[in-house]
């Protein structure tokens, strides 16, 4: 079991004062499997007029808020404590992957919750060059596990690691082009492959632990938001696949929410009336807590 | 109606047949004609109008028609056509001969389209609630998910009454066996009612008598039906709800249409730029501060209502929208998320659909569509590819592409089609064309068949929907083309449908005997509104100065040696530093040259050119505020100069661009005119008027620093010129006979009260408009007033002194602190009024997933 402390804060500060700002926020986390939420919540700065916490059409929590007098600055700071089990193996299962395609294809099935993530979202659009990226991965009558593990560290291989190739608008096409990106364009471009050959697949939100470099001590803020996509098995449900790290998460990943793509589970948007130029400032910190003092004693604020 | 009077098909001879000049109306063979039987005789219903046409003569319909065409053109009757730059504001297209529906067969027609109405609205409450019908497998998922129009945000949320579908409109054909079928749904904010309204107007002008003794069934009832309906759909039952019209404005295609249903209905027009949202609530932003608003009818597509909920990138959206929405302060007609029902796709569920959520059979049949994602209607698409038309069945750029017909392919074609449609089956559509009926169009003084479709209206109302009783019929550009489309250059007509029993002869436009609340205050003036009129203001006036130079300048140029005449260089530079800011004439180059920039290329943002296009700009974003008369000023602006490409050098052109100025300067003394003349003395009027008189006052600070701060030669030939300029020629030989003198000029132009072109004079009516306003922080304690004491206090003889280096430092400072009051006033004005017109944006995505 491992239990981390969570910090994730987001600053604007405006050039000139905003009198009116609307936002829409994903950071408290949703329940889900091996993860147990000792606490989590949201702190505004200025403290906002208007704010409503309440379930998104996709199950995620989402925290509507405005403020509506002059500030200069905005901050907003997601925090909580999670405990997480290890995942204990792969699942076994060898169906195909068109068996688990085929699922859909019942009318009036039960599987419509699972359906719907099978089909194009406004950041993912299965064109012909990315379904024919994927397609090598899946052979007649492959184990959808074991094709979608090959997708995965294909995607690893094939792409580079760049934070300046892309950006939060860039498209599938042009993640193919440059063939770098970051986890955002990886989970996106592996949710297309799947996509395109008929199989349900969601974009994961959350955060990952990681490890300082050997004999550095762990920095504060340094850690950042992740992503990394989620493919439908029929018999087990949904499997996690992390494409920048190639790995299947286990107990250093931490989910927050899911939706079709980005879009769906973007951590903070806002709309903002004036305030000149604005910058941005954004720190995550993921730190393990030692199970047995159940605290940490490096940060005072939790 | 006077039984005498009644023409009976026995009254004429060759009963049933056109008599007189229709009787050269030939419909095309082996298609139904609405007005011709097939063995030539006029079918029952439009006997009496055809009769009564054939009474009128072709002759005295085509000088009524003439005079109709009048009427829409002074009314401003306008369809915008995208991607055509000349198409902008295209007059609208309407047909003298109205199309006449059988009363029976309307009854019917009514009947089936309330059941579609109903069944839609079902629909709709199914897929934003409990979602039964994709569960079941009555309609595929996949239509509603992959669907752009299907709004997440809204999932859950049940707008007040149970209603989604408030507006609702069919475009309906007639096949050639005379059936008719639905071609077309519109669920989003269907366009037309409006227009319906303006071409009744129009008709009923023009053939009164005809009109009356058709006993045609008026439109206003239908009206007076949607504002009751659009009233009881206020949150908690307010009384006097605020109702707004909200437009994605001038730029959309039928934005005629808003601005004139909104002026019919008694709503202001706004656009999202207009609404804000505070404590999850809507409100209208004026210059009397923020006011609530309780219903948006809606004319926006719901996609870009919310930048914050729904299409992250509109523009044009109100952020929050969605939540107050939610939080039931505020309802949408139609509700957000209705847009989704009008995939072609859903009519081929309709059948089941029907049966299912109403236990009735479909009424009246939609035009044969096929799903390509159902492998049985996919294998009829790829069987009968040459008939049929290949449409999208979502709304996506990255999928389906455009309509195709089928019938135009070659045998390539169609295979790449087929291999389009097998790739991705789920994204297209095939859909069986209906040869679309006939019906007689008045085309140059003769009958002609063209192709119609009728779009009908309906609003709820009550447990149901109510029609209305006529509608929007369009006609096909040519005999041989089955495109009818607006966009394509097709036309409209007014549609009849006569009635058995008593007319109801209410009117909206004048509800007699009704008591109307006076309003006089105008305080409801939308910021935004306010903010272009006061830009118009100053664009006008800042256009008007910089032709006044130039004129100056040009009538001088050919007389005189540029070199050897001191005023010419002092103005020169004056107008080069007015329209081309820090531009210095570089040696060389032919002072022609140098106006050509000034007036003609629009790359210099204070040049006569860019000027001139945000006047029109400008006026085009408050057209519903300014009169017909004035619009036809704004229009006549563009056509006073000389268009593109602008030549380099004026030198030939010298004689023609003289008159071009003269005619402009008097458009612009017409549009004040007007501006004076005719708009009452509200916000509106203040916030233009406040426009011209700072930019009129900064534009003879600007003159005099540019021309007299240095003492030239013989200053006489300047002053002249000044005057001239400034209009002020004949009051200054009034006052001063011939000798010209820069003390005397000075006065004039700046303490002089009763000169309207005088400094002074611009500050007194700014301070008297500032006085009307409502008080602001910002606007209290403006020193109009002591700038026109101090003014008048001056004695104009010293200020023109000049020192040993021929500098006039009086006037300098003089200058520069009239100038700093103008800016502080024009700051004022912005801060106190117009702030609230301030955009709102995105923030920038913050949190980019790094790692």
């Amino acid at each position: 079991m491992a239990v981390y402390n969570i910090r994730h804060v987001t600053r604007y500060i405006y050039e000139e004062a905003v009198p009116v700002c609307h936002n829409v926020a994903h950071l408290l986390p949703r329940a889900s499997p091996r993860h147990e939420w000792r606490f989590a919540e949201v702190d505004i700065s200025p403290a906002p007029a208007v704010r409503t916490d309440r379930e998104d059409y996709f199950g995620n929590r989402l925290t509507f808020f405005a403020i509506q007098e002059p500030h200069l600055e905005l901050e907003v700071t997601g925090r909580g404590q999670v405990a997480i089990e290890p995942r204990s193996e792969l699942p076994k299962t060898k169906v195909s992957w068109e068996e688990a395609r085929d699922q859909f294809a019942i009318r009036g099935s039960e599987l419509l919750g699972e359906m719907q993530f099978s089909l194009d979202s406004p950041y993912v659009h299965s064109t012909e060059e990315v379904a024919a990226y994927g397609r090598e991965s899946f052979a007649a009558g492959r184990p959808l596990v074991e094709a979608v593990l090959d997708l995965t560290a294909r995607i690893h291989r094939d792409f580079a690691y760049d934070t300046k190739t892309t950006t939060v608008s860039t498209t599938l096409p042009e993640v193919m082009k440059a063939r770098s990106g970051v986890c955002q364009d990886f989970a996106h471009l592996q949710i297309g492959c799947l996509r395109a050959m008929g199989l349900a697949a969601r974009y994961v939100s959350g955060y990952l632990l990681t490890s300082p470099p050997p004999g550095k001590p762990r920095l504060v803020g340094a850690d950042a938001s992740h992503a990394w996509a989620s493919v439908w098995v029929p018999g087990e449900g949904w499997l996690d696949v992390d494409p920048t790290n190639n790995l299947v998460p286990s107990d250093k990943h931490i989910t927050v929410g899911f939706g079709r793509d980005f879009g769906d589970v973007s951590p903070l948007r806002g709309v903002i009336l004036g305030g000149g130029r604005h910058q941005i400032e954004v720190s995550v910190d993921v730190a393990p807590v030692d199970a047995e003092c159940n605290g940490n004693p490096q940060l005072p604020n939790f | 109606m006077n039984p005498l009077m009644t023409p009976t098909p026995h009254s004429h001879a060759g009963a049933g047949h056109f008599a007189g000049f229709c009787k050269s109306y030939v419909p095309p063979v082996g298609l139904f004609d609405e007005m011709e039987e097939p063995d030539g005789s006029v079918r029952p219903h439009w006997l009496m109008f055809s009769t009564l046409l054939d009474d009128l003569g072709a002759k005295e319909l085509q000088r009524r028609w003439e005079t109709a065409r009048q009427l829409i053109h002074d009314n401003g009757v306008t369809y915008n056509v995208y991607g055509d730059p000349a198409g902008m504001d295209r007059p609208w297209n309407l047909d003298a001969i109205p199309m006449v529906f059988d009363p029976v067969e309307w009854g019917r027609l009514e009947t089936a389209l309330v059941q579609r109405a109903r069944l839609l609205d079902l629909i709709l409450a199914d897929v934003y609630g409990p979602q039964r019908l994709l569960r079941e497998g009555l309609l595929p998922p996949e239509l509603v998910f992959a669907h752009r129009g299907f709004l997440r945000a809204m999932h859950g949320v049940t707008p007040p009454q149970g209603r989604w579908l408030h507006m609702y409109a069919a475009d309906v054909a007639r096949s050639a066996d005379g059936k008719l079928w639905v071609i077309a749904d519109r669920t989003q904010a269907p366009s037309g009612a409006g227009y319906a309204l303006e071409n009744r107007l129009v008709i009923s002008r023009a053939l009164p008598d005809v009109f009356r003794d058709c006993r045609v069934r008026r439109l206003a009832l239908f009206f007076r039906t949607m504002r009751e309906m659009l009233e009881n759909l206020a949150p908690q039952n307010k009384e006097n709800p605020r109702i707004v019209l909200l437009t994605p404005g001038p730029f959309n295609e039928t934005y005629f249409e808003h601005a004139y249903l909104a002026r019919y209905l008694g709503y202001a027009l706004v656009e999202g730029g207009d609404l804000t949202v505070r404590d999850n609530r809507v409100f209208l932003k004026t210059l009397g501060g923020l006011q609530q608003v309780d219903v948006i009818l809606r004319r926006q597509d719901d996609e870009f209502c919310d930048p914050l909920e729904l299409r992250t990138d509109s523009a044009l959206g109100i952020a929050g929208l969605v939540q107050a929405v939610r939080s039931g302060n505020v309802t949408m007609a139609n509700a957000l998320g209705t847009g989704l029902l009008e995939c072609p796709a859903l009519m081929m569920f309709l059948p089941r659909l029907c049966r299912h959520l109403l236990g009735e059979e479909l009424r009246l049949p939609s035009a044969g569509t096929y799903w390509c994602g159902d492998a049985t209607a996919r294998s009829h698409v790829l069987a009968n590819l040459q008939r049929m038309v290949i449409k999208p069945t979502f709304l996506n750029p990255h999928r389906g592409g455009e309509v195709v017909f089928g019938e135009g392919l070659s045998g390539e074609g169609l295979s790449a089609l087929r291999e389009r449609i097998l790739a991705s089956p789920r994204d297209f559509v095939g859909e069986e064309q209906v040869t679309l009926s006939t019906a007689p169009v008045f085309v140059d003084g003769h009958v002609k068949a063209r192709h119609v479709v009728l779009r009908a209206h309906l609003i709820g109302a009550g447990d149901g929907y109510s029609m209305m009783p006529g509608g929007l019929t369009r006609f096909s550009a040519a005999a041989d083309s089955m495109i009818v489309s607006m966009q394509r250059g097709g036309g409209s007509k007014d549609t009849w449908i006569s009635s058995t029993g008593p007319l109801d002869t209410f009117s909206l436009l004048a509800p007699a005997g009704q008591v109307i609340e006076i309003s006089r205050s105008g305080g409801d003036l939308p910021s935004r509104v306010a903010d272009n009129l006061y830009w118009l203001g100053r664009y006008t006036e800042r256009a008007e100065a910089v032709a006044r130079l130039a004129r100056g300048i040009a009538a001088r140029l050919p007389d005189q040696n540029f070199e050897t005449s001191p005023e010419l260089p002092v103005l020169f530079t004056t107008l080069i530093h007015h329209a081309i800011h820090d531009g210095i004439p570089e040696p060389g180059t032919r002072p022609e040259e140098w106006l050509a920039r000034v007036l003609l290329d629009d790359q210099y943002p204070h040049g006569l050119q860019a000027t001139l296009t945000a006047v029109y700009r400008t006026a085009s974003l408050v057209r519903d505020r300014i009169s017909i008369d004035t619009w036809r000023i704004i229009n006549r602006i563009s056509q006073d100069l000389p268009g593109h490409p602008a030549p380099r050098d004026l030198g030939g052109q010298l004689n023609d661009i003289i008159p071009g100025l003269d005619r402009l300067i008097l458009t612009f003394a017409a549009f004040g005119g007007l501006a004076m003349e005719s708009m009452t003395r509200g916000f509106a009027w203040r916030f233009l008027d406040m426009g011209r008189r700072i930019e009129r006052a900064l534009a003879t600070v600007s003159l005099l620093r540019g021309a007299l701060l240095s003492e030239t030669e013989r200053e006489g030939p300047l002053l002249e010129a000044i005057l001239e300029i400034a209009d002020s020629s004949m009051t200054y030989r009034r006052r001063y006979m011939a000798t010209l003198q820069v003390g005397p000029v000075l006065d004039l132009l700046l303490a002089d009260a009763s000169n309207p072109r005088c400094v002074a004079f611009q500050l007194d009516r700014l301070a008297e408009h500032l006085h009307e306003l409502p008080p602001t922080e910002v606007s209290a304690g403006l020193p109009m007033h002591s700038a026109i004491a101090a003014l008048q206090g001056t004695d104009m003889r010293r200020v023109a002194e000049v020192d040993e280096e021929g500098h006039r430092a009086g006037l300098e400072l003089l200058l520069n602190s009239l100038s700093k009051t103008l800016h502080s006033i024009s700051d004022a004005i912005s801060q106190g009024y117009l702030s609230h017109a301030v955009t709102s944006r995105q923030l920038a995505a913050a949190n980019r997933w790094g790692n």
